[in-house]
């Protein structure tokens, strides 16, 4: 390693004294030319350059295109989520148009009216047409992007009046480096939290109210579980620093703020089934995934990811999605689930008692 | 710095006011090191920006070998960076440290104080006519305490717990709780971000109030505002957007320190950590982004403007023919300076914003598109029928352009609430923002170096270097940035990839990326070394030949030599616009030659 990297630096100093001879060397001969300050010889070579440049980006562009469009992400899987990618997709129509006519013109003009003998500028100051229409032309094209995106935006964030009464309610808290995900469980409520040393413990960072019925059967687990075309509502929020809410392929991110609640509402549209059999007539996901052995779009899975910066594992708060394919599927998998005051329940009284032994001496202490 | 060597070969006229030079002699102190004259503090700008750049660019280089190859181990790591990479791996936290302090030193240290440091200082005095800034001692201030931020950022980076890593935006409470538990960075290298800032908020204030005053009171006779070539204009502009800016951001970084140190609570609420409450009660995260982004925005703007005004002015002299419009360009300026401070929520979309408030941020990030698309329009039909000397900065002028299109354009995405939902914090506004903010404003400064460094220097740089410098800085950095565009469902900051099969499937391209970053690395160390060399070896410019690229504006009627107070005589006059190229039978006029008998003033 160590002889390697020494070559390698030599070669790369020697490459650099080359290129300094040559171009010393060059330079040298344009003053003994007496020419130092003429640049037709370089401009020729440098407009061809330029053009070889645009032209070969051009291709690399739809080369490129053509290999990884298939590797982003799927078609979205929520029903806003269709609506924003059709929006990027018109969005991209005119700016690809826009892109490639203003860099052919930018390079063509740079290769065409490179300096030459005998050629002479023209003294071209202004041109108040012309300064109108490419004013009103961008912003006609900006008027209709923004009445569309508008529309759109709008659209995904319903009031609560809107928002239908039999929706899903899922509650995510994120914390350093973990999301907690908590379902209201079979009376369909979840049990209420307090902001307040008395509740919040290393055992219930979330401060719930376990006394109260409502907690005790709410349900904790350890991925998130959704439900084809069911409208759900995630209530987010934090513990510690910012975080936030990505699904990426609901086309879904809303942060999660310590101490302000902020949600997101959406409806899934394909369950984890449906993507894998779209997934399935693709080229891309025919590879074989070295650990299963079997096709990448068998081992396909909805992610959830945080996409706020939150301390040094923030790339690491991953948490699976599930959607079920209907109401029914998803009450089989909630029945199954024991509700989180249960499994804790032993642990709970012990540390409780504890608690309340810990406060019973302070305050027999201060009475002292 | 590496001033102390700089005009070595400038023998100071003294033949003006003789018996006033012998007075004030300068000494090596007052020439070198704090030197008043304005074209020496560009000169300061201007090398100690080089140097941020390199170390700005090493550490993006050292986190790249990281997303390139994130399951390989490179010993050379270790020997130089210790236990912050152990075993040859770089260490998830100093990850997140280079990533920030890259972030910072480019944004602040290299595109603000090295831009338009260094030209505000060389152009300002010289192309309005003035023998230097309004307040020289003011203007050296700027420079030490730029200095003193640097001396500051810089020990940061060697720390025991490292340097700052909560992300260049240092939002709370990842920064705003002064805990080793919640990040490392977030302890004494966070203190010291701060306090270095304030020192940086401090320099572009003193240096901005100086630009600003300079361009209003000490333009020469006759030099109307109308008459100002456009770089004067933008570098008006970037005064004003950054006095106007730069004081939120002293605010929120101090409120921030308070937090941190005095238990306050501007920015923390309910924040429970290992089942601990803090004290902190009432606070807003929010509010620190909303402060932050009011700078910020506008500092994008900070940063390009400059650009803006230095590429108009290269690609008008090299295409031998006026800017086109040129009124239009000054006024497209203006409307981007008053709404750039409209649209700064458009980066808190997904915070939980009411979406009206959202929808109004979204309506004034899309006009802006307009005068940014009147700008470009204009530079390309300035070439259109040119004689285009397609020379070192000519070529970095177009360069820019190009990518200023690229880069503007992926902006009409994220400024449309509705799909910056998707794209918010993924490699796509990597792309973006580097493109347009970072490579295009490298591109404007490149071409301004190439372009003044006769005037700076009295000599020419290297033009084959400067063709290899260009190609490779153009190719290569395209190839970095155009294909984070595919990327557009990653989340960026994030030390690697693999925890998630969904993201999982772009590592060649990651590797490839990060090739092409240390090449284009590597062609910024023959710019380096051309700019080094050239001082001392490149061609010197003989008398007669102080107008080398044939432009008509006032810094090419000063003597090669350099002349504190500018001008040997009087101050020369001003009788007509900047753009009199190929006119009345002339390849070119100066600015100071009168007008003809019944030619018309522009």
């Amino acid at each position: 390693m160590g002889i390697t990297l020494l070559l390698g630096l030599l070669a790369l100093i020697l490459l650099f004294y080359v290129l300094f001879r040559i171009a010393r060397t060059s330079e040298l001969a344009s003053i003994l030319r007496g020419d130092i300050h003429n640049y037709q010889y370089a401009s020729k070579v440098n407009g061809v350059l330029m053009m070889a440049f645009l032209i070969i980006g051009l291709i690399m562009i739809v080369y490129s295109s053509m290999i990884y469009i298939p590797k982003m992400l799927p078609e979205a899987a929520s029903v806003h989520g269709a609506k924003t990618d059709r929006l990027f997709n018109i969005t991209l129509f005119f700016i690809g148009v826009v892109f490639v006519l203003t860099q052919i013109v930018l390079f063509y003009f740079s290769w065409k009216y490179r300096e030459k003998e005998g050629r002479k500028a023209f003294f071209y100051s202004h041109n108040n047409m012309l300064e109108v229409v490419w004013t009103l032309i961008p912003a006609v094209v900006m008027t209709v992007l923004v009445v569309m995106g508008l529309q759109t935006w709008f659209s995904i964030f319903p009031s609560h009046d809107e928002m239908p009464e039999d929706r899903l309610e899922i509650e995510v808290t994120a914390k350093q480096f973990n999301w907690i995900v908590r379902y209201a469980g079979m009376d369909g409520e979840f049990g209420p939290r307090m902001i307040d040393t008395n509740y919040i413990s290393q055992t219930n960072e979330l401060g719930i109210m376990w006394e109260n019925k409502a907690s005790q059967d709410d349900i904790m687990p350890k991925e998130i579980h959704l439900i084809k075309d069911k409208p759900t509502l995630v209530r987010l929020g934090a513990l510690d620093v910012l975080h936030s809410f990505y699904l990426p392929h609901f086309r879904v991110k809303m942060d999660c703020v310590p101490g302000l609640p902020t949600s997101f509402y959406f409806i899934p549209t394909k369950s984890t089934e449906d993507m894998k059999e779209i997934l399935s007539t693709q080229k891309e996901w025919q590879k074989i995934n070295e650990e299963t052995g079997e096709e990448e779009w068998k081992s396909f899975k909805y992610e959830l990811a945080c996409t706020e910066l939150c301390g040094k594992s923030h790339y690491a708060m991953q948490m699976d999605v599930i959607v079920h394919e209907n109401e029914q599927k998803f009450m089989e998998w909630a029945e199954a689930q024991t509700p989180y005051y249960e499994s804790i329940k032993a642990t709970l009284d012990q540390a409780s008692i504890e608690e309340v032994e810990v406060e019973e001496n302070t305050i027999a202490e201060k009475s002292n | 710095m590496a001033d102390i060597a700089t005009d070595v070969h400038a023998h100071v006229d003294h033949h003006h006011d003789d018996h006033h030079d012998h007075h004030h002699k300068e000494t090596f102190l007052t020439k070198y090191i704090f030197s008043q004259d304005h074209k020496m503090i560009s000169k300061q700008f201007l090398i100690t920006g080089m140097f941020w750049a390199v170390i700005g660019a090493l550490l993006s280089v050292i986190f790249r070998m990281q997303l390139g190859w994130p399951e390989e181990t490179f010993p050379i790591l270790e020997t130089f960076l210790g236990k912050w990479a152990e075993g040859g791996r770089l260490s998830n936290d100093f990850y997140y440290a280079l990533v920030t302090m890259h972030g910072t030193i480019l944004v602040f240290f290299v595109l603000t104080a090295g831009l338009s440091g260094t030209f505000a200082n060389l152009l300002i005095p010289l192309q309005v006519g003035a023998r230097d800034m309004a307040s020289p001692f003011m203007n050296l201030l700027s420079y030490w305490f730029f200095f003193a931020a640097s001396l500051v950022m810089f020990a940061s980076l060697f720390i025991q717990t490292g340097p700052a890593s909560g992300g260049w935006t240092a939002y709370p409470p990842l920064n705003g709780i002064r805990d080793l538990a919640i990040n490392n960075g977030s302890g004494l290298g966070l203190d010291l971000w701060i306090g270095s800032m304030a020192l940086f908020i401090v320099s572009t204030l003193l240096g901005g109030l100086n630009y600003v005053a300079t361009i209003i009171n000490m333009r020469t006779k006759g030099m109307t505002m109308w008459k100002l070539p456009l770089t004067i204009w933008a570098l008006l502009f970037t005064a004003v957007l950054g006095i106007l800016s730069f004081p939120a951001l002293l605010a929120a970084v101090s409120m921030m320190e308070f937090d941190r140190l005095l238990g306050s609570s501007f920015f923390l609420s309910e924040i429970i950590i290992n089942g601990q409450l803090l004290d902190h009660k009432g606070g807003s995260p929010i509010l620190f982004q909303h402060l932050f982004w009011f700078l910020g925005h506008p500092e994008v703007y900070i940063i390009i403007l400059p650009a803006f005004g230095i590429v108009s002015e290269v690609l008008s002299v090299h295409s031998r023919k006026p800017i086109f419009g040129y009124r239009a360009m000054v006024l497209s300026i203006m409307a981007i300076v008053v709404i750039s401070f409209l649209v700064w929520a458009h980066h808190m979309f997904v915070t939980g914003m009411n979406p009206l408030v959202g929808s109004i941020f979204v309506l004034f990030t899309l006009i802006i598109a307009v005068p940014s698309a009147i700008k470009v329009f204009n530079w390309i039909s300035t070439l259109w029928r040119g004689n285009l000397r397609l020379n070192p900065p000519m070529l970095f002028a177009i360069g820019f352009v190009s990518m200023f299109i690229s880069g503007g354009l992926t902006g009409i995405f994220l400024g449309n609430s509705a799909i910056d939902i998707q794209l918010h914090d993924t490699y796509f506004v990597v792309a973006h923002f580097h493109i347009v903010m970072g490579v295009a404003a490298f591109f404007g400064m490149f071409a301004g170096i190439y372009h003044w460094f006769p005037k700076m220097y009295g000599r020419l740089m290297n033009n084959t270097l400067g063709y290899i410098h260009f190609f490779v800085t153009l190719i290569g950095s395209y190839m970095i940035f155009f294909p984070m565009h595919f990327m557009t469902g990653l989340p960026r900051r994030y030390y690697t990839h693999s925890n998630f099969t969904t993201f999982d499937n772009f590592g060649g391209l990651n590797e490839f990326i990060s090739i092409m970053a240390m090449v284009v690395f590597l062609a910024q160390l023959i710019f380096i070394f051309n700019f080094l060399y050239s001082i001392f070896n490149g061609y010197k410019l003989k008398k007669g030949e102080e107008n080398p690229w044939g432009a008509t504006t006032l810094e090419w009627t000063t003597p090669v030599e350099r002349l504190h107070g500018n001008w040997p005589g009087d101050i020369p006059a001003v009788h007509r616009w900047p753009y009199d190229y190929e006119v009345n039978g002339e390849p070119f006029i100066m600015q100071t030659t009168p007008l003809k008998e019944g030619e018309v003033e522009h």
